[in-house]
This record gives structure tokens, C-alpha cells and sequence, in this order.
């Protein structure tokens, strides 16, 4: 491509090639500037786990004088922290694996069966996720208490898919309406069930939307702490971002092991989305232009 | 009106001496007449979780070592004391509360209110007959006899703002003692003020810390209110004094960029990155600095906080243990709460926390005796400390102003709006008016 653009730049009239490598220098520095918008924050992040407290505060500067790595020390073995990791891995895929799963079916049902209030069951489940979370979260704990489900991750991933249902719901609508219809009945007529139709044609021509909403599931599950907070309260039920609060237990924030909390717990979304980064765009692409 | 108590030297001399003879004439401990304690129960118990992981670890290892002990199982879970509020309205909405737990005096007196917690003044009794008697201070604020037909909290510890100064640089300047008014104060802190180096670390923001200034204008004579509690009357010439005390102060830029928006820990990491010559702090500050920068530990030195023409105003702030009403298990949370009032068990808490005491015996603690600084700062807090939000009235119209942060607000008015000083107090006057009257 480059290439191609150069054989055509050597035919151009002097001075078409300037503004060739200026228009190129001006896209590749804005490329640049965005670049370390979005990376400085993490590499600050990185850099401070890394320090010595007296460095953080005095001397705050883009490498540390002394590499040192008692801050993950201290998350590990004083705070055990892969304790919560653990925590938010269970609860986060649990979530996501059981919303995946029925709002597979909601939205099938709701894009190709035709049944009374069809279009209420659908602004209800919309108007459940605007909810603000901050009014819910008493309602909620209240609820877990008498269900028995209180400080335990089995009651948190019940309260999570709350959330994450109604969100995966309205996504996954998008994606299965962009599905022909034909298909699906070309499988019935060659002895598909329903289920057979939505799980062998719908869902895997979905693929790329329901990594997404899987996705979004996982980090929304991943970051969530209000709701933790409230109703976890045992050291041994703590997710990640509940522990990371936990660190910070006066006026003085301990920034060393608070960045490492960090760190480590951004590298499980790091790497989902590294992963999936190409369904995350193509998930994203289809269901805006064919929801 | 709020009872000032000023503890003198003989008086603190009197009060030991008669401490220490109760003791020697027998009364080492007068337990309470001990209720039979179902073996095999449970007690679930709330601690607050402090900056010090030996405390907390202290805390947890005693209260099961009591479980153990008397055959009860026992469940302690430390609660950051940022999110108590948040965790104990959920467990009250939802029926979930400890048998004990740990909570501020703010939260204990808006619970009582609502009659969540049993009284406890058997145990209260007790304990205070055994250590030579609750500090004055301590004993007055935290009386909920009023609101709930007895007293519901045992208070445990008492924190409240001493000053940090940069010794370092101050002797240099001249000056090896503490400033003992707030004069002094803009005075010591002009004399070392190189930017980046600031001079006054106090918050005029939106913060707990903020509401330091609450004491200035108080030291300065102003009030919040009237002795009744009920008519606002920030307006004054006092108060007019405090104002242009903090202005003159803000136009010699004495305080730190920024501190008008600082959240609850901006002074501290003014101070610890070596921005502030001074700041009010609980102590926190000092704890960090021991293990984190010795050298700046080495150049702190403390003291309390600086008076104005009325004298010192320096709250103290108790934290207490209750028992909730909803209890399975009262007696034994009773028995709990006592056993961890015992002197063994405070003195090793109070090296590692930093609470100052709240029973007269305590100030004989190796704790407060053995040098350390914070901590004998902190016994010199309860000892010369005044009640929280003394002179005004502290009741719901107070904390509700207090919450609302009035008077850093109308401090901000006048150094970044550039209001003029009657300006910015009638909206301060209007305002927490306001406020007062929703709890006529």
C-alpha cells in the first residue's frame, strides 16, 4: 500500500511529495499523541508499583531510581490478593457463561416469536438496566439477606446478572434480528428443532456479537464494587476490586501496592481483549448498522 | 451548652492518685456480675479497620482468642472505616447486623436516634469504675441518654487533629517551638514558604479535613449557632477576624495549589511529598512517614492545635463499640466488648493504633508513656481536647452543617470568588440557616 502510494508520489509534481510526508509526519504524530494519551496512565500505573513510597511522593518521575517489588509482595503475601482474583474469576465467568446463555433465549424469543406485551417485556428489561445501581443496592441486599444468599459469591452472581441480563438481552436482539429467517427454516425443514436452529445457525452466525456481549459482561462483572461492597463482608469472599478498596484504610493512600492491585488486575481484561479484540470490533460493527 | 473541660496538671495528678489507690485497694477490675455465656453460640463482630495492619491483625486475634477461650464461636470481620456507613445501612435495611461492631460517634448517635442499639450502661459502668474513670470529654460527648434512654456506646479510642510541623526547616528559620496561636502560625509558615515548599498544608476543601477550619473560626470567637442550638450565628465580627486571617494568609500563598479541591488525603501527600512545612492531621501522617520516609519522620515533630483569641478549639472525636438490638447473642457481645476494654489487650492495641485514651488509667499505659510522639500527642488531644463541636451544640443541625462542609465552602468564596468577607458570610448564614431548620 505504501508501496504503491510511493511509485504514484515519484509521478507527482514537486511539491506534492512535501505535503505527501508532511499529510504523513501530521497523521503519524496525531497517531502518536493518542497513543500516549491512552498508554500513560497505564505506564504510570506499571511504574508505581514499581517504586519505593518515599519515590512516589518525592520524586515523581517516568522510570524509578530503585526497581523494587515489595509493593506485589505486599498484595500477595500480606493481602492475598490471588485469594479475590480467584473470587472475580468465578464470579465474572459464572456471569457471564449463565447471562450468555438466557439472554441467548430471551432474545430469541423476542426477535422471531410473536406473543402479548412482547414489546413491554422488552422496555421493561431496557428500564431494569437504567436503573442506577445506587438505589438498588439496599433493595438488593435486603433480598439476598432473605434468600440466605448474603456474603457469598453464590449472591453475588445472582445480583450481577440483574445487570448484566437485561444489557445482554437488548444487544443480543440486534445481533439475531441481522440472522435471515430463511436459514433457520431451511435447517427446520431438514429436521431441526428450534433449539437446534437457534444453537446450530443463530448463535453461531452471532458469533462475533456474542463475544461481545460477552465481553462487556466480563468486565462489567470484573469492575463492579458497590453492589460487593454492601453485600460481601468476609476477607474470604472478597473480590478484586473489593480488596483493592480494602487497602486504602485511612487518609494516607498506599499508592505502591494500590498500583500493583492494579496492575494485576487489569491483566485478565487486558488479554480477554487482546484476544478477542476482532470479534469485540466485528460484534460491535453488526450490531449497530443491522440492530 | 457544651461543657468545656480543661484538665490542669493537679487535676490530672489528683485523678491518677485516686486511680491509682481505687486500684490498690482492691479494685483491680469490677467485673460485671458475668452472665452465663452459651457455649457453642456465635458472636459475629465488626471491627474498624485502621491504617495499622498490626492492630487490625491484634484485634481479630484477640476476639477469637475470647471465642476460643469461653467455648464461643466467633466471627471478627474488619469493616474499612470509609464504607461503614454504606455497609452498616444495608445490614440495618436488611437485618444483617454483627452482634458487635466498631462505628463513629456521627453514626452512633443517628442509629441511637432510631433505636437500633442496646444500652449498655452496665458495661459502660463497669469499665469506667475499674480504669479510674472516663475522660470528661469523652464521657460528655458520647452520653446518648437523651436520644436513647441510656448509654449505647463504650467508647474504645479518641482521634482528633494535632499539628505536624517540618522541624527541619522551622529550626532553621528560628523557630524550635510550636506556634500556640494561629498568628503564629501564618508567621512560622511565611518564614519557610518556598514554593514548591508551602507553608500551611490545611485544606479549605470539601472534605473532612476541611472542616478543620470549623475550629479556627471558633478559636476565633465565631459560633455556628446559638447555645439553644437553634439560631445560626456565623455572621459576626469573629467570624469577620477568622476570614481575614485565612485571606491575608491565601494572599501571601502560604497554602499549596490546589487545596481548595483536595480530597480527604491532600494534605497528607502534601506533606509526605514535602510540599507542606504544616498540617493538621490525625496522626496518620506520622505512622506512614515512620516506615515509608524516615527521614521526614525524623524532621516531624508534633503538637496541638494553635488557639485563637477565645483559646484552643481541638474536637476530639471518640469511636465506640455497640451491640445492636438485633443481637442473637447480647450477653455474649456484652461479655465481648468488655473483655476488650481490658488494660493488657488496650496497651498493645494503643502502640499499634493511633487512638488516643479514653480511660483515666490508660494515660499511665506504656503506650503513652514510652516516647512516641503521636502518641503522646494523642493523650495531650483527650486530655486538653474540648468536645466535639464545641462551644456550639452538637446536634443534628451541627452534623448535618458539618456534613455539608459550610464553612470551608465560605472560606472558598472569599479566596477563590474574591467575595467580599459579609458577602460570603450571609450565604454561610442563609444556608446552614437553612439547614438548622429542617430539625425545628
Amino acid at each position: 500500500m505504501i508501496g504503491r502510494n510511493a511509485a504514484r508520489d515519484d509521478a507527482a509534481p514537486p511539491g506534492a511529495r512535501g505535503r505527501w510526508i508532511a499529510g504523513r509526519a501530521l497523521t503519524y504524530a496525531v497517531l502518536l499523541a493518542a497513543v500516549a494519551l491512552v498508554l500513560l496512565p497505564i505506564y504510570w500505573m506499571a511504574i508505581t508499583s514499581l517504586k519505593l513510597p518515599r519515590e512516589i511522593y518525592r520524586v515523581p518521575s517516568l522510570w524509578p531510581q530503585t526497581i523494587t517489588f515489595n509493593n506485589y509482595r505486599i498484595l500477595f503475601e500480606d493481602k492475598d490478593f490471588v485469594l479475590a482474583i480467584r473470587n472475580s474469576l468465578i464470579v465474572s465467568f459464572a456471569v457471564t457463561l449463565i447471562s450468555v446463555f438466557i439472554s441467548s433465549l430471551a432474545a430469541y424469543s423476542m426477535v422471531r416469536f410473536r406473543y402479548r406485551f412482547r414489546g413491554l417485556f422488552g422496555r421493561v428489561i431496557l428500564f431494569a438496566y437504567l436503573t442506577p445501581t445506587s438505589l438498588l443496592f439496599i433493595p438488593l441486599s435486603i433480598l439476598m439477606a432473605r434468600l440466605g444468599l448474603g456474603n457469598s459469591l453464590h449472591g453475588l452472581i445472582l445480583v450481577y446478572l440483574t445487570f448484566s441480563l437485561p444489557l445482554s438481552t437488548w444487544l443480543l436482539q440486534g445481533y439475531f434480528r441481522s440472522v435471515p429467517r430463511e436459514l433457520e427454516e431451511q435447517g427446520m425443514i431438514d429436521g431441526l428443532s428450534r433449539f437446534g436452529a437457534l444453537f446450530r445457525i443463530v448463535v453461531p452466525l452471532s458469533a462475533p456479537g456474542i463475544a461481545a456481549v460477552s465481553i462487556f459482561t466480563f468486565t462489567g462483572a470484573w469492575n463492579e464494587l458497590l453492589l460487593a461492597l454492601v453485600l460481601i463482608t468476609s476477607e474470604s469472599q472478597r473480590t478484586a476490586p473489593l480488596a483493592l478498596n480494602y487497602l486504602i484504610t485511612s487518609d494516607v493512600l498506599p499508592w505502591g501496592p494500590l498500583m500493583a492491585g492494579a496492575v494485576v488486575s487489569s491483566l485478565p481484561l487486558m488479554i480477554l481483549y487482546f484476544v478477542a479484540q476482532h470479534y469485540m470490533v466485528q460484534g460491535m460493527t453488526a450490531g449497530s448498522v443491522k440492530g | 451548652m457544651a461543657e468545656k473541660h480543661h484538665w490542669t496538671r493537679r487535676r490530672v495528678l489528683g485523678t491518677t492518685m485516686a486511680g491509682a489507690a481505687a486500684a490498690a485497694l482492691g479494685g483491680k477490675r469490677a467485673a460485671l456480675a458475668a452472665p452465663a455465656l452459651q457455649k457453642g453460640s456465635k458472636v459475629t463482630f465488626w471491627g474498624g479497620l485502621i491504617f495499622s495492619d498490626k492492630a487490625n491483625k491484634l484485634l481479630v486475634d484477640t476476639v477469637n482468642k475470647w471465642g476460643a477461650d469461653n467455648g464461643i464461636q466467633t466471627e471478627a470481620v474488619m469493616i474499612n472505616q470509609n464504607e461503614t456507613v454504606q455497609k452498616v445501612s444495608a445490614a440495618v435495611a436488611s437485618n444483617t447486623m454483627p452482634d458487635a461492631l466498631d462505628l463513629s460517634l456521627d453514626l452512633l448517635l443517628l442509629l441511637s436516634r432510631q433505636g437500633q442499639f442496646l444500652p449498655l450502661d452496665d458495661v459502660y459502668d463497669s469499665i469506667g469504675k475499674a480504669q479510674g474513670g472516663w475522660y470528661a470529654p469523652v464521657a460528655s460527648s458520647t452520653d446518648t441518654s437523651k436520644i436513647a434512654g441510656g448509654r449505647t456506646g463504650i467508647p474504645f479510642g479518641v482521634s482528633g487533629n494535632l499539628l505536624l510541623r517540618r522541624d527541619d526547616l522551622l529550626s532553621k528559620a528560628g523557630f524550635s517551638k510550636p506556634p500556640t496561636t494561629w498568628e503564629e502560625l501564618a508567621q512560622q509558615a511565611a518564614a519557610v514558604n518556598k514554593p514548591p515548599l508551602f507553608g500551611l498544608g490545611l485544606a479549605l476543601s470539601n472534605v473532612g479535613d476541611g472542616n478543620v477550619q470549623i475550629s479556627v473560626m471558633q478559636s476565633y470567637g465565631g459560633r455556628i449557632a446559638d447555645d439553644a442550638g437553634k439560631t445560626v450565628t456565623i455572621k459576626s465580627d469573629a467570624t469577620r477576624e477568622y476570614l481575614r486571617w485565612v485571606k491575608a494568609a491565601w494572599d501571601k500563598k502560604l497554602f499549596p495549589p490546589g487545596n481548595t479541591t483536595w480530597d480527604g488525603a491532600g494534605d497528607n501527600q502534601a506533606y509526605l511529598a514535602g510540599q507542606a512545612a504544616f498540617i493538621a492531621n490525625t496522626g496518620s501522617v506520622g505512622i506512614a512517614a515512620k516506615s515509608q520516609d524516615p527521614e521526614l519522620y525524623k524532621a516531624t515533630l508534633y503538637s496541638s492545635l494553635p488557639g485563637g483569641p477565645k483559646g484552643v478549639v481541638s474536637p476530639i472525636a471518640p469511636q465506640l463499640r455497640a451491640v445492636p438490638k438485633s443481637s442473637k447473642n447480647p450477653d455474649a457481645a456484652k461479655a465481648l466488648i468488655e473483655h476488650l476494654a481490658q488494660p493488657a489487650f488496650m496497651n498493645a492495641y494503643y502502640e499499634a493504633a493511633i487512638y488516643g485514651p479514653v480511660l483515666q488509667d490508660q494515660a499511665k499505659f506504656k503506650a503513652f508513656t514510652g516516647g512516641d510522639p503521636i502518641l503522646a500527642g494523642l493523650l495531650d488531644l483527650v486530655q486538653k481536647g474540648t468536645a466535639p463541636a464545641y462551644p456550639d451544640v452538637f446536634n443534628a443541625g451541627y452534623a448535618d452543617m458539618f456534613n455539608n462542609f459550610m464553612i470551608p465552602k465560605m472560606v472558598q468564596r472569599v479566596v477563590i470568588d474574591g467575595w467580599d468577607l459579609d458577602k460570603a458570610m450571609d450565604e454561610a448564614q442563609v444556608g446552614t440557616q437553612a439547614i438548622y431548620d429542617k430539625y425545628k
